[in-house]
């Protein structure tokens, strides 16, 4: 009985123990992981052609992450992921603009060849 | 930013007048236009479901925080939602777009294929239709090849019967010669040998009913004009004779007795004389012409 108790005792010490730990790490990077997101998506948008389709989302994107990077290091967590997330969403926004005017361009080029493909399949299959 | 800040302090404001209203402002505006504008895209419904389900939550926590009047609980989600619901309608438009690529390139796909099969369809009838012309000119040629083959061959045994007949070519036509051994002396009669000899020559009039005939009988200068103009014409007489009774009609042969006229050697010896003493035949030529007469 003796035993079984301590070995519950040192069971929940050691999981109160993590729970501390844990609680203190999210602590310490609660704006960080949101910033190394927000930074991320910019990158990506960036190389994917957000900066020509859409430079004001961009600019504002990366205006953000210095506001977000700022507030962090001044420890003001909550305005750091605030802007994080709107650094990160407004990246999604410019590289999603990107991507939608390639794919509209790619549609109409491919609209017009196959247009033309119909007309001189319909002028091959006439003279036959 | 400012405009946001300033707009939502003068609504805060304003709303903080009626206190039953709940707290609005542009960012909370725009979020709601923006979300529905994101539900009223079809392609969003189609291809983006997510994030505008992201963009909704959003809304509906800035409109709590607007129904609670936590004015600074507002603008963050708001602007949250906003951007989401763009993000959904411009991924969605992406995708729609994409799709209808790919739709297009089964078209197209089609297309190609049908005007390939066209294409080959077209190649194998110019393939067949220029086998078939090869193949009838190959016909043709072999035709050809077998008539002039034939035409040698005809030539080629025309020759070999004209030769086997000894016959010699002349201004008049091909000559045959009756030598005097083929006659009794001073008779008219063929002797088996002439007779023999004659054989060749009808079988050739047979196998060439067009060719007409002269036979022309000859002797030397001894004795008198009347005699040998009488034993040349009995000479080439016989001779039509025995044509005659073997098969070759009558009306292709002329007769002519010339005595001792155009003597081919000299009268003076016995050999001379032999070889004047004679019967020439003249085969006429393959258009059916009757030979002509001796020149005087």
């Amino acid at each position: 009985m003796d035993k079984t108790l301590s070995n519950f005792a040192r069971i929940s010490l050691a999981l109160m123990a993590s729970t501390v730990c844990l609680a203190a790490r999210a602590g310490d990077h609660f704006a960080d992981d949101r910033i190394a997101v927000a930074k991320a998506a910019i990158e990506h948008a960036e190389q994917a052609g957000g900066p020509e389709a859409a430079p004001v989302a961009m600019a504002s994107a990366r205006d953000k992450l210095v506001l977000a990077e700022t507030a962090s290091k001044n420890h003001d967590d909550k305005p750091a992921a605030a802007w994080a997330d709107q650094a990160n969403i407004d990246a999604q926004v410019a590289e999603a603009t990107a991507a939608q005017v390639r794919a509209s361009k790619a549609a109409l080029e491919f609209d017009a060849s196959l247009q033309a493909l119909r007309q001189e399949a319909s002028r091959g299959s006439q003279p036959q | 930013m400012n405009t946001k800040l300033i707009t939502a302090i003068s609504l805060a404001l304003t709303m903080g007048a009626c206190a039953s209203v709940p707290l609005n402002n542009l960012a909370l505006e725009n979020a709601r236009s923006a979300v529905r504008a994101a539900e009223a895209d079809p392609n969003v419904s189609t291809y983006d479901e997510l994030d505008l389900h992201t963009a909704r939550s959003e809304l509906d926590t800035a409109e709590a925080a607007a129904a609670a009047r936590d004015e600074r609980g507002i603008d963050q989600p708001a602007y949250l939602a906003m951007q989401t619901a763009q993000l959904a309608q411009l991924k969605a438009s992406a995708r729609a777009n994409d799709a209808r690529v790919a739709a297009g390139r089964a078209d197209r796909d089609r297309i190609l294929l049908n005007a390939r099969t066209r294409e080959v369809n077209s190649a194998l009838l110019q393939r067949d239709q220029a086998t078939l012309a090869r193949d009838q000119a190959t016909q043709e040629a072999s035709i050809s090849d077998a008539a002039r083959n034939q035409a040698t061959q005809q030539s080629a045994a025309l020759q070999a019967e004209l030769d086997a007949l000894k016959a010699r070519p002349t201004d008049r036509g091909l000559v045959l010669t009756l030598g005097d051994v083929m006659f009794d002396t001073g008779r008219a009669q063929l002797n088996p040998g002439g007779v023999r000899k004659l054989d060749q020559l009808v079988q050739f009039l047979t196998d060439h009913p067009e060719r007409q005939v002269e036979i022309d009988g000859y002797t030397d200068s001894v004795g008198t004009d009347a005699y040998n103009l009488d034993l040349s014409q009995r000479r080439a007489d016989s001779v039509k004779y025995v044509l005659v009774t073997r098969g070759i009609d009558s009306m292709r042969i002329v007769t002519r007795g010339y005595g001792k006229e155009y003597g081919v050697a000299s009268n003076s010896d016995s050999g001379g004389r032999q070889l004047n003493r004679r019967v020439e035949i003249v085969i006429g030529g393959v258009d059916g012409a009757p030979v002509a007469g001796r020149i005087s």
